[in-house]
Formats: structure tokens, C-alpha cells, sequence
């Protein structure tokens, strides 16, 4: 019997392919219907180089970072706008090994050197719960495509919450891996030390197993054996994780109550030296782009545009003295990182601070004063960044019809718990 | 020297070309940048060395 296809393109990637696998839709019919929502929906302006017939013998997408053989490749850039690579990304080659089948390419914040997607050069992307706001960063168009049923599933990358951000905002699963575990060969830099790649889907489910078909490991079968009950939970607080929007305050309360339901062990913990991540992340990634933007942001400047060419010029004035400094805290933030899983197995923190801005706003205001929305987004992504550590994001509830994400962060290459904790509250959230 | 003649020394030393309003465009940036890296100086400064 043939499987419905509008229901089959907003299902989990799991289900699909197990339906692909029973042959109740062909390759061929699935990609038609996904072409068709995406003409559809082109006013969310989730692809740059949307799929064409090389599509329908290929099936998931990857963001426009990754280099594909043959397929323009832009990074969401001017100056890469004609760059068609002559080789694969790594994991481009493993999504093909694992029989994936590769589809479009997607929109992103220039150079993914941004978290809200207003792409000057291929245009403002939207968020598909209300095209009225932003989908969040960089990688929003792979965010929109999963939750707007354009793709079974997407690839991001991810250096200062760039997967995690548009997750939480649009209401789909990301996962930042520990720092390595996914090779970046072929894709387009922006800061080396922090650069992750990883998967956005529906599920965690779908998300482990992405997880285990790039990286060649087991991590989403260790999950399906971990025992959630006793595991011991640290809630953060600290200046750090406040201000909150009250709705997204109010769910982690919920979901830290619904842990504790559940046998889990939940309890406050302080890290004081993630208050220094905001300059830690600031000098160390300002000088990274710029060395990776260094002949092109003194040659063509206004081929970038206005927020992204500020962000390179102020990274080229950075001194090597003060990358050291900042190098030297990130130690001290790491030391404490470590310490910190010394006494919990799992640390739970909102993903972003807030719901999705409206597109162009810039400034968040709290009762204590105006933070910049940018500076916002990335506040509680970004320390997993400079530490490696592994990040999940999960849809938790919503605050006036748009989703909250809560973020899962584990100890280094323990991506196992952190995806069956992130079931654990994927399943608490639906009930 | 003020301020705004020391960001622009700075831009030609590193090597950018930056018109007047590039030059304002990147100020406000600048200016938080030495006030947020001079707070990690002061917390990471090191001891008192003595000869």
C-alpha cells in the first residue's frame, strides 16, 4: 500500500526510509513532493541552490558550507557565488556511503558568520512558524527545510550555536557533537578552533542516527541502552543563563520537575567562569574568520555585506596578545567545564534565551537593560563551543505558538547520554 | 591622538582600506571590543614579576 506522501514528508527520517524500504513510496515520488513544497514555500527563502533533476536521484541535503562535487557552492557568499567544487566534503562522501541521497543546498547567514540568516545576497530567510520572524543561525535554511517538510533531514555547521540557535527557534532537533568527532575537510572555514558540523532533524532519533552514519560510530545504539534513571542532571545558575523570557523560563522548570519525576537527579550547579565567554569567544573567533577571510577582506570588502565585513575588519585588528588571553581563559572555562562533570552526568540549560525575534530586530530589552538580539542568541551556545563539549538541542513546549529549545550538553565524546537524555525529554515534551 | 585617529592607524596598519564611514561603521565595534578585552587583561594579569 502506498504511503501518503504529505504525511511522509514531515515524517522523521527513520520512518521514511523505513517506508522506502517496504517500497510504499519510491526515491523518485518522495523528491517530487519535496520539490513541490519547496516552490511552494520559496518565500521562506530556505535554499540557495535549490535541488533540480540531479535531486531526484539523491535524497538529503546538505547546508551550502559543504563542498559538493559539481553543485554550486556559495556559502551563502557573493564571493563564492560561482564556486562549483571539484570534490566532495568528507561527510558529503559518508552521507553517500550511508545511501543517502543528497538534495539542494541550503540558505545561511553570509559565510555562516551570523545567527539570524538575513542573507544580503540571497535573501532574508523566515521563520516558518511566523514568516514575520527570523529563523535564527546561520544555519537557518536547514532548519526551515526540516521543519517546513522540505527534506527528511539537513546538515549545519555549527561555531558559536549556528546548529543549536535555528533549531530552538524554528522547533527542530540539532546536535553539536564533541569538537572532531566530525571532519571538516571540504567545508568553507570560519574559526577552526570552534568550527562543528552536525545534524538538524525532527527527531533525536533521526539525529543519532545521522550522528552514527557521519561520524562511522555506535554512539545512537549506546544510547538506546543507557539507563536515564539516577543520572545526575545540573541545572546552571549562574549571571550567564539570566535574563530568560519567563515562557522559556517556566518550561525548563517543567522539564527539570519532569526529570525528577522520572527518577533523574536534578540539581543546581555554578560554572562563574562562563561569564567570561562572551570576550573569550569574541577575540577568538574575530581573529579565526579574520585569518581565514585574510586576503579577501582587504582586497574586496564591499563584496561582503555590511554585519560580516565589521565582524572581519575588527577581527583583523585583534593582537596576537590578546588571542593568548583569551586562550588562556578558555583553558580556565574548560578546567571548569570538566570539574563541573566531575559531580553531574548531564548539564540542562535553554538553547536560546528567547523565541524567535522578528526579523531586523536587533535589541532584546530586559528589565535590567538592552542586550543585542545577536549577543542574545548565542549566549548560552556559545561556551559549548569553546569547550567542545557535545550540545543537543530539543523542542520543549512553546511560548505564544513558537517553540522553546532546551539544550542537553554532555561530557566530551559522550554523545550517547546526551542523546538518551534528549529522547528521554523529547518524550516528556509530548506528553 | 583621538580615538577615531587611532582606529583608523590601526585599520592601515593591519592592512585595510576603510573609508571615513567604514572608519564609523566599526567604531562602536572597536570600542567594545578593548573595553571587553581590557577586563580579560585585568583578570588574567599576570603576577608582579621581579628582576
Amino acid at each position: 500500500m502506498k504511503a501518503p506522501l504529505a504525511s511522509l514528508t514531515a515524517a522523521p527520517l527513520a520512518q521514511v526510509a523505513q517506508a522506502l524500504r517496504r517500497r510504499a513510496v519510491s526515491p523518485v515520488e518522495l523528491v517530487d513532493a519535496y520539490q513541490e513544497r519547496i516552490e511552494r514555500t520559496a518565500n521562506l527563502r530556505a535554499f540557495i541552490t535549490p535541488p533540480g533533476q540531479r535531486a531526484r536521484r539523491e535524497a538529503q541535503r546538505a547546508k551550502q558550507q559543504l563542498a559538493r562535487h559539481g553543485v554550486r557552492t556559495t556559502a551563502g557568499s557573493r564571493i563564492l557565488r560561482d564556486w562549483v567544487p571539484s570534490a566532495d566534503a568528507v561527510l558529503v562522501t559518508r552521507l553517500r556511503a550511508a545511501g543517502a541521497v543528497l538534495f539542494g543546498k541550503t540558505n545561511l547567514h553570509e559565510f555562516a558568520y551570523g545567527v539570524t540568516t538575513a542573507n544580503p545576497w540571497w535573501g532574508v530567510a523566515r521563520n516558518p512558524r511566523d514568516v514575520r520572524r527570523s529563523p535564527g543561525g546561520s544555519s537557518g535554511g536547514s532548519a526551515i527545510a526540516v521543519v517546513a517538510g522540505l527534506c527528511a533531514a539537513a546538515l549545519g555547521s555549527d561555531t558559536g550555536g549556528s546548529i543549536r540557535i535555528p533549531a530552538s527557534l524554528c522547533g527542530c532537533v540539532g546536535l553539536k557533537p564533541t569538537y572532531g568527532t566530525l571532519p571538516l575537510d571540504g567545508a568553507v572555514p570560519l574559526g577552526w578552533s570552534l568550527d562543528h558540523a552536525g545534524p538538524l532533524t525532527r527527531t533525536v532519533e533521526d539525529a543519532g542516527i545521522l550522528f552514527d552514519a557521519l561520524s562511522g560510530g555506535r554512539a545512537w545504539r549506546q544510547a538506546q541502552r543507557v539507563a536515564t534513571r539516577g543520572l545526575r542532571v545540573g541545572l546552571l545558575h549562574d549571571s550567564i543563563v539570566r535574563p530568560l523570557q519567563p515562557g522559556v523560563s517556566n518550561q525548563l522548570e517543567k522539564a527539570a520537575a519532569a526529570l525528577r519525576r522520572h527518577g533523574l537527579r536534578v540539581r543546581d550547579v555554578r560554572l562563574p567562569e562562563m561569564g567570561w565567554t562572551v570576550v573569550t569567544q569574541l577575540v577568538t573567533l574575530r581573529a579565526e574568520a579574520s585569518a581565514a577571510h585574510a586576503q579577501w577582506i582587504r582586497a574586496r570588502p564591499r563584496a561582503y555585506g555590511r554585519d560580516v565585513r565589521i565582524r572581519l575588519q575588527l577581527g583583523a585588528l585583534v593582537a596576537g596578545a590578546d588571542y593568548v588571553l583569551a586562550q588562556r581563559m578558555r583553558a580556565k572555562i574548560t578546567q571548569a567545564v570538566r570539574g563541573v562533570f566531575d559531580d553531574v552526568d548531564i548539564l540542562l540549560l535553554p538553547t536560546t534565551p528567547i523565541t524567535a525575534p522578528m526579523v531586523g530586530e536587533r535589541t532584546v530589552r530586559w528589565r535590567t537593560g538592552a542586550e543585542p538580539v545577536d549577543g542574545a542568541l548565542v549566549r548560552l551556545t556559545a561556551p559549548f563551543n569553546l569547550t567542545g563539549v557535545p550540545a543537543l538541542s530539543i523542542p520543549y513546549g512553546e511560548v505564544s505558538g513558537l517553540p522553546v529549545g532546551l539544550q542537553v550538553v554532555g561530557r566530551w565524546n559522550d554523545e550517547a547520554r546526551v542523546l538518551a537524555v534528549g529522547r528521554l525529554i523529547e518524550a516528556l515534551a509530548s506528553r | 591622538m583621538t580615538e577615531r585617529d587611532r582606529l583608523a592607524a590601526a585599520t592601515r596598519a593591519a592592512g585595510l582600506r576603510l573609508t571615513a564611514a567604514d572608519l564609523e561603521a566599526l567604531r562602536p565595534a572597536w570600542k567594545r571590543y578593548l573595553a571587553l578585552v581590557e577586563e580579560l587583561r585585568a583578570t588574567l594579569a599576570p603576577e608582579t614579576l621581579s628582576e
